[in-house]
C-alpha cells in the first residue's frame, strides 16, 4: 500500500449507524454538555413528517428543541446561514441537529461556524485550514440522503448569492460531532435520487483513492466504501424497502465522505462543479456521466490504484483473469458498466445531449472547471482542451 | 521543572539558512512572474483575468520572510505588508516553505501534504498557483521540474533571457 512523504488525516466524528441511532442523539449532547437543541432542515423533510420523528426523539431522550428552520432551499447561500446564525441566537440555543440531504448539512456547518467563531457574516472565513478553534457548538448531522457524505466531511460549500459563486470552507473544525445514520430516513429515498446520490458517493471513493493526497488511511476508507456502494447500490434501486441495503449504502456514503475530505476529489468533480454551475445539471447526474470519460483521461497516471479498485469490484477469480497491465482499463469498463446499469434501472441517460445541456455552454464550463480547487489533487495537469474534450465524449 | 525554550544551535543555523534562501527565491520568483506576466501568454492571460487591485501575500512561515504583491493596471508590483490581502498564503514552517522554493516538491504536492494554510477564495488561487507552474518551468532546471510538475510547460522563450530579465532588467 501507498504510504506518501508525508500526510495527515483528520478522523470523522463519533459515528451512531442503525437502529434507533435518532434515540441515542441526545444522550450523546447532553455528555457534550448542551441541552437546547436547534433543528435545521428543509420544507420537503417537514411535510413528510420527519423533522417530527427526529424533534420527538430528541425531547423523549430529554433535550429540548428550541428552535427549528425548516426553510433551507436546495440551493442554500451565505445569506440564509446569516439569517438562520440570527434566529438561534435569539432562540437562545446551545447546540444544533441538520436533518437533510447536502445542502442542509453544509448550511448547518455554516451556521455552527459563525455561532462559534461570533459575528454576523460567514463571508469572513473562506479559505483553507486558517481558522483557529472556537466556542465548542455541540453539532449532529443526519443524512437523509446517502451520497454527500457531508457528516463526515470538513469541508462546507455554501453559494454566495450576490456574486453566484460557491465558496468553499475548509476546516477541521467544521466536522459534525455525531454523524447520525438512521435506516428510517433511508428508505424514502426516490430511484433517480438513490441512484445519483449513490453514484456521487462511488465517484468520491473512487477519486479520493487515486488522486494525489491518498494516503493509508484514507484508501482504507474508500476501499470499504467502494465495496459497500457496488456490492449494494442496484439492491436499493430495485428492492426500495431493503433496510440492509440502505443502512449499507448510507455507510458507504459516509466513509466516501471521510475519505474525500482527507483526500480530496479531482478532476470529475472539478467540471461537474462547473456543469453545475453553468448548466444547474445536478451535481450526482454529472458524477455519473463523467467519471468514466476522466477515469480514461486520469488512467496513464491512475493505473496502478484503478487495478486495485478493480479487485474490489469483481471476484477474486475474475480478477486473477484479466491480465495485470489491463487491469486499470478493466477497471474503467467496470465502472461504466456499474455506472450504465444503475442509471438504466433508475431511468437516468448518462449522456449531457439527453439530459438538455448546450454545447454552446462547454467554453464557460472549461474555463470554470480549470479554476476549481478540486483540479489541484489530480494526478493529471488538464487544460482547457483538455475539458472540452471530455465534455465532447460525454455529449 | 525544566524550560526548554531556547532552540538549538543547529536548529537556528538551518532556520536561518533557510529563511536566507527563501528571501532570494521569493524575489526571483516574483521578478520572474512579473517578466512573465508581459511575456508568456499563458501567464499574460491568467494575469489579466485577475481582479485589478488583487493583492497577494505569501509567507514562508508565521515569522519568516515573506513578500506582498499586488496587481496594479497591467502591472505586479511589490507593496508593503498588509494584514487584509484577498490571498494570503501562510506556509506552517519554514522547512515547509523551503521543500517548495527550492523545488525539492511542487505547489500541488505541498497542498495535499498540507503544507500551507490558504485564507482567501480558492479559484482565485488556482489562477496563481498555474503562473507559479509555469514560471517553475522557467526559473527552475529541467530535471527537477519533470519530478515536481505534473506537466512541465513548453517554454516560449529561453530560461536564460528571463534570468537576465530579473537580474539585468534588459
Ligand atoms: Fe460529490
Amino acid at each position: 500500500m501507498f504510504v506518501p512523504s508525508y500526510y495527515e488525516f483528520v478522523n470523522p466524528g463519533k459515528i451512531l449507524s442503525g437502529k434507533y441511532a435518532l434515540e441515542n442523539i441526545a444522550s450523546e449532547f447532553k455528555l457534550l454538555g448542551s441541552s437546547r437543541v436547534f433543528v435545521l432542515s428543509d420544507k420537503v423533510l417537514n411535510e413528510l413528517g420527519q423533522v417530527k420523528v427526529l424533534c420527538d426523539a430528541l425531547v423523549s431522550g430529554g433535550v429540548q428543541v428550541v428552535g427549528t428552520f425548516v426553510d433551507i432551499p436546495a440551493d442554500s447561500s451565505i445569506e440564509v446561514v446569516n439569517r438562520i446564525a440570527e434566529i438561534y441566537r435569539q432562540a437562545n440555543a446551545d447546540s444544533i441537529v441538520a436533518l437533510g440531504g447536502g445542502s442542509v448539512i453544509d448550511t448547518a456547518k455554516g451556521v455552527r461556524m459563525l455561532i462559534s467563531q461570533g459575528g454576523n457574516d460567514i463571508m469572513k472565513f473562506v479559505g483553507a485550514e486558517v481558522l483557529p478553534f472556537a466556542r465548542h457548538v455541540p453539532f449532529a448531522a443526519v443524512p437523509t440522503t446517502s451520497g454527500t457524505g457531508s457528516e463526515a466531511t470538513a469541508v462546507a460549500v455554501i453559494k454566495d448569492g450576490a456574486r453566484k459563486l460557491k465558496m468553499e470552507f475548509i476546516s477541521q473544525f467544521l466536522l459534525p460531532d455525531l454523524a447520525v445514520i438512521d435506516e428510517r430516513f433511508t428508505v424514502s429515498m426516490p430511484a433517480r435520487i438513490t441512484a445519483m446520490t449513490g453514484l456521487d458517493a462511488l465517484t468520491h471513493a473512487i477519486e479520493s483513492y487515486s488522486c494525489l493526497q491518498k494516503n493509508p488511511v484514507s484508501q482504507s476508507y474508500a476501499r470499504s466504501a467502494i465495496m459497500m456502494i457496488i456490492e449494494n447500490l442496484d439492491k436499493c434501486i430495485s428492492t426500495p424497502s431493503d433496510r440492509k441495503a440502505r443502512l449499507a449504502m448510507a455507510n458507504g456514503s459516509l466513509l466516501a465522505g471521510s475519505a474525500f475530505s482527507n483526500s480530496m476529489v479531482g478532476i470529475v468533480h472539478a467540471i461537474g462543479h462547473s456543469l453545475g454551475g453553468v448548466c444547474s445539471l445536478p451535481h450526482g447526474l454529472a458524477m455519473a456521466i463523467l467519471l468514466p470519460h476522466c477515469m480514461r483521461f486520469n488512467l496513464e497516471k491512475c493505473d496502478e490504484d484503478y487495478a486495485e479498485i478493480l479487485s474490489f469490484c469483481i471476484s477474486p477469480e475474475e480478477y486473477a483473469a484479466v491480465p495485470r497491465k489491463e487491469r486499470g482499463l478493466k477497471c474503467v469498463e467496470v465502472v461504466e458498466t456499474f455506472a450504465n446499469a444503475i442509471a438504466h434501472d433508475a431511468g437516468l441517460s448518462l449522456k449531457l445531449s439527453d439530459n438538455r445541456i448546450d454545447k454552446a455552454s462547454f467554453e464557460e464550463v472549461a474555463a470554470r472547471a480549470i479554476n476549481d480547487g478540486a483540479m489541484i489533487v489530480n494526478p493529471k495537469a488538464v487544460s482547457k482542451e483538455d475539458v472540452l474534450a471530455i465534455l465532447e465524449a460525454a455529449y | 521543572m525544566v524550560m526548554n525554550n531556547n532552540i538549538s544551535i543547529h536548529k537556528k543555523i538551518s532556520n536561518s539558512m533557510k529563511s536566507l534562501v527563501a528571501r532570494i527565491v521569493l524575489f526571483v520568483l516574483y521578478r520572474g512572474i512579473k517578466v512573465l506576466a508581459r511575456e508568456d501568454s499563458r501567464i499574460m492571460g491568467e494575469f489579466q483575468s485577475w481582479p485589478d487591485g488583487l493583492s497577494v501575500v505569501l509567507e514562508t512561515s508565521y515569522n519568516g520572510p515573506s513578500i506582498s504583491l499586488q496587481k496594479k493596471g497591467d502591472r505586479l508590483v511589490r507593496v508593503s505588508h498588509s494584514e487584509n490581502a484577498n490571498i494570503r498564503i501562510t506556509f506552517r514552517s519554514i522547512d515547509a516553505a523551503f521543500l517548495v522554493l527550492t523545488g525539492q516538491i511542487g505547489v500541488a504536492r505541498a497542498y495535499a501534504e498540507h503544507r500551507f494554510m490558504l485564507s482567501g477564495d480558492i479559484c482565485q488561487t488556482m489562477s496563481i498557483v498555474r503562473c507559479i507552474d509555469i514560471a517553475e518551468s522557467y526559473l527552475f532546471p529541467r530535471l527537477m521540474t519533470r519530478r515536481i510538475l505534473r506537466k512541465v510547460e513548453k517554454k516560449e522563450f529561453s530560461t536564460i533571457r528571463v534570468y537576465r530579465k530579473i537580474f539585468v532588467g534588459v
